[in-house]
């Protein structure tokens, strides 16, 4: 297979249009996130916590927006919504974008009425294991409950944007192996030769 | 000072003008070629290399500005090129998007690149089903006009001996990928064809135009030439005549008329002063795109044409063709979950295609006539499907990661075809930002079309089962006329001057010295892609006109 191309970030280094991103106001990790190096080879503690100043959300609002975030991806093996500041892209689109600003807003006040009803405390209060449980009910059909749709519906808006925020920078597409990450010198050809409809490749890998 | 006279004005610099206007050029004509926006700089203007982090809205685009966009081409990363300062309307019941590109080389900056020949089957199509007419040429008359094309522009396919599509010269085609494979095999089991695309994307250096590199992101302009374009491979040769002066910025008004009422020239707006500003020339070449051809043609109005210039037929707008795009089958590949990834999207999604097979032995076999064509895409994409994924954390993330090579689209593109219900004129209330009447459109699709989109969703959801794949759905609706970019007709070319507007080089029956040379010319938009038809078809049209002009055939 055609693969050794060159980097694309080294390209558009040599073209002079490397990332604007960090010159946006607010962002302290996009530009980290963004950088040609793996953030987990870094390791986490290198990630210094935000001196972030939300623009859109209130300061009690915007710790629940990072939390979410990190549970719907989490730094594991690799690196997770933190690394790549979705929370802050988040914050920037809700800024931005007058059609999200009251979903966010009204999910991010059931989610502390919700579990002020189950559990007689905000969201940010109960143990991981019950903000997990918490979230399955609105993550998962077969966990539904009545009355939880409009939690539902924040979870949705929750995690497209958080999936938006996260696969599109360098970790995120890096942490699936974007093949976009770099140019090719020759047409890829599928490598699988002799097994043209692909019925005896190695196992799965995930 | 005397009026300076070009030989001829050209008006639009896309494919039907770029090549009028190299074709001239050479031929030793002086061109004044006149074009409605701005000249691109590739290194500016094109940000395919950009990745999503690179801007500002993550390629999503501002929030305010993404319901104003016109198509899939109209983002964050073409911000600020396609055209959105002159309006059009559309008429009550008419839905219809208009994406126009204004910069020099129009629509060929950002193009899909397939590059199919048309054949008899398309020209002569009325004698095989008895709808409509056949167009005014043979395929043999315009066969060595493709040739000359491909050799130009350099198309990547092989030879398939396919009685719907006419073989070409080809450049060694993109390789399939993975998914391509296993859809061939369920596609093979149907008796469908699914072969390499014919596509203008170059596998090998060609002509001093570099190789492709694979960026996969062709539709937001190649900043290194290495598909066809007006501008990289069309108006140098132009430019190196020293034949041609272009005007940018300048808007076509109407044509300008004579005392024997002949094109004598063409009336601008130039759109940074807004004046008002008229060039004249022995000819005039309109090839401003299909809807935007027929406003200038139906707003040069004069005593001798009462109805728009050259239209006695009163046919100039009428017979507005286009493509039915949408997914007739999408889906994922069991076969590929959870495997290693591969680079599928080098191409904006177009290395293979499934070329009509409906209608070749009997042009009445199915429920609709003619046929159309569907291009598969699918992969490893810039982004990862998250359709029919569930969840958040650990799990849901290897979810991600493991349906990320599978996911699999089939997309029709079928010809709608010519109906008195669908034409363009001019509004008779609303005038564009410079004073000029705007073009109001009115479209929708026909019977035979959609009958081609059920026919389409249900060939497809049989490959998918007959390769394995998992069928998840199809686009309830397909996607709104003008999507596809693909509009042809408006000012058709036929024998007879009563029921069409040009012969058959593109010259309007009534005014000689008047050429038309984009896809408005067109009988209707057929199941293959324009730009390499407009090519030929404007190639040969100005060699015709430049043969004419220097046997003094059309001093006007």
């Amino acid at each position: 297979m055609a693969g050794q191309g060159i980097e694309r970030r080294e390209l558009l280094r040599i073209l002079g249009t490397a990332s604007v991103a960090a010159g946006f106001a607010g962002f302290s990790k996009w530009a980290f996130a963004c950088e040609p190096v793996h953030a987990a080879a870094k390791g986490v503690e290198q990630i210094k916590s935000a001196t972030y100043t939300p623009q859109f959300f209130f300061a009690d609002e915007y710790p629940v927006v990072v939390r979410l975030s990190e549970m719907i991806i989490p730094s594991d093996d690799g690196p997770g919504a933190r690394e790549a500041g979705v929370a802050e892209f988040i914050d920037f689109m809700a800024f931005h974008d007058d059609s999200l600003q009251y979903p966010f807003r009204l999910g991010l006040s059931w989610m502390n009425a919700h579990s002020e009803r189950l559990h007689g405390k905000k969201f940010l209060e109960l143990t991981p294991a019950d903000q997990t449980e918490l979230l399955r009910h609105l993550a998962y059909k077969k966990e539904f409950r009545d009355g939880e749709e409009d939690g539902r519906d924040f979870f949705k808006l929750m995690r497209e944007y958080t999936t938006m925020g996260f696969y599109t920078t360098r970790v995120g597409l890096e942490s699936i192996n974007c093949p976009n990450l770099q140019f090719y010198n020759a047409s890829p050809a599928c490598p699988h030769v002799d097994d043209r409809e692909h019925k005896h490749l190695p196992p799965p890998k995930y | 000072m005397p009026k300076q006279i070009y030989d001829v004005i050209v008006i639009g610099t896309g494919a039907g003008g770029g090549m009028a206007i190299k074709t001239l050029c050479e031929a030793g004509l002086k061109v004044c070629a006149l074009n409605a926006g701005r000249k691109l700089d590739p290194g500016k203007d094109f940000k395919n290399h950009r990745m999503p982090w690179d801007m500002k809205f993550r390629g999503y685009d501002d929030p305010k500005k993404r319901a104003q966009s016109y198509g899939y081409m109209d983002n964050e990363y073409t911000a600020g090129i396609w055209e959105h300062e002159i309006n059009y309307t559309t008429a009550p019941g008419t839905v219809w998007m208009w994406p126009r590109c204004f910069a020099v080389g129009g629509k060929t900056n950002f193009w899909g690149r397939s590059a199919a020949r048309m054949g008899d089957i398309d020209f002569q199509c009325a004698s095989l089903d008895g709808f409509d007419v056949n167009w005014p040429v043979k395929y043999d008359e315009i066969a060595p006009y493709y040739s000359k094309t491909e050799r130009l522009i350099g198309v990547a396919s092989t030879v398939q001996g396919r009685p719907s599509n006419p073989d070409g010269e080809y450049i060694p085609p993109m390789n399939f990928r993975c998914f391509d494979w296993i859809l061939k095999s369920g596609a093979d089991k149907l008796g469908v064809p699914y072969l390499p695309d014919r596509e203008a994307q170059l596998t090998q250096e060609h002509n001093g135009h570099p190789a492709c590199h694979y960026c996969g992101n062709c539709t937001e302009g190649c900043d290194i030439g290495a598909f066809f374009s007006s501008p990289r491979y069309l108006l140098p040769a132009a430019e190196a005549t020293k034949n041609l002066e272009l005007r940018t910025n300048a808007l076509a008004k109407n044509i300008l008329v004579d005392e024997k009422g002949h094109a004598a020239g063409v009336a601008y707006i130039d759109r940074n002063t807004k004046q008002e500003v008229e060039v004249y020339g022995r000819a005039v070449v309109v090839a401003a795109s299909t809807v935007e051809s027929a406003r200038i043609i139906l707003n040069s109005k004069s005593r001798f044409w009462p109805n728009g210039i050259a239209n006695s037929s009163g046919q100039a707008g009428r017979n507005l063709c286009d493509h039915i795009y949408g997914s007739t089958a999408y889906g994922y590949l069991p076969q590929l979950l959870g495997q290693s990834p591969f680079p599928d999207n080098v191409s904006t999604a177009e290395i293979a295609w499934l070329p009509r097979w409906q209608n070749l032995n009997n042009p009445h076999e199915e429920a609709f006539i003619r046929g159309y064509s569907i291009y598969p895409d699918g992969g490893c994409g810039e982004f990862p499907e998250l359709r029919g994924i569930e969840g958040f954390g650990v799990d849901f993330k290897r979810e991600v990661k493991r349906k990320y090579p599978a996911p699999v689209n089939l997309g029709i593109q079928a010809p709608s075809l010519p109906s008195p219900t669908n034409f363009v004129d001019i509004d008779p209330e609303v005038k564009d930002a410079f004073g000029i009447p705007v073009v109001r459109v009115h479209f929708r699709w026909g019977e035979n079309e959609l009958k081609m989109w059920e026919h389409g969703k249900q060939v497809s959801r049989e490959i998918f089962h007959a390769c394995g794949a998992e069928y998840e759905g199809c686009n309830e609706h397909p996607q709104i006329p003008g999507w596809s970019l693909h509009e042809t007709g408006t000012l058709r070319m036929g024998d007879d001057p009563k029921h069409f507007v040009t012969n058959k080089f593109g010259q309007t029956h009534d005014v000689p010295n008047l050429f038309v040379t984009d896809a408005s010319v067109f009988l209707s938009c057929t199941d293959k892609t324009t730009t390499l038809s407009i090519l030929a078809f404007s190639m040969r049209a100005s060699e015709y006109l430049a043969d004419q002009m220097k046997g003094g055939k059309l001093s006007a």
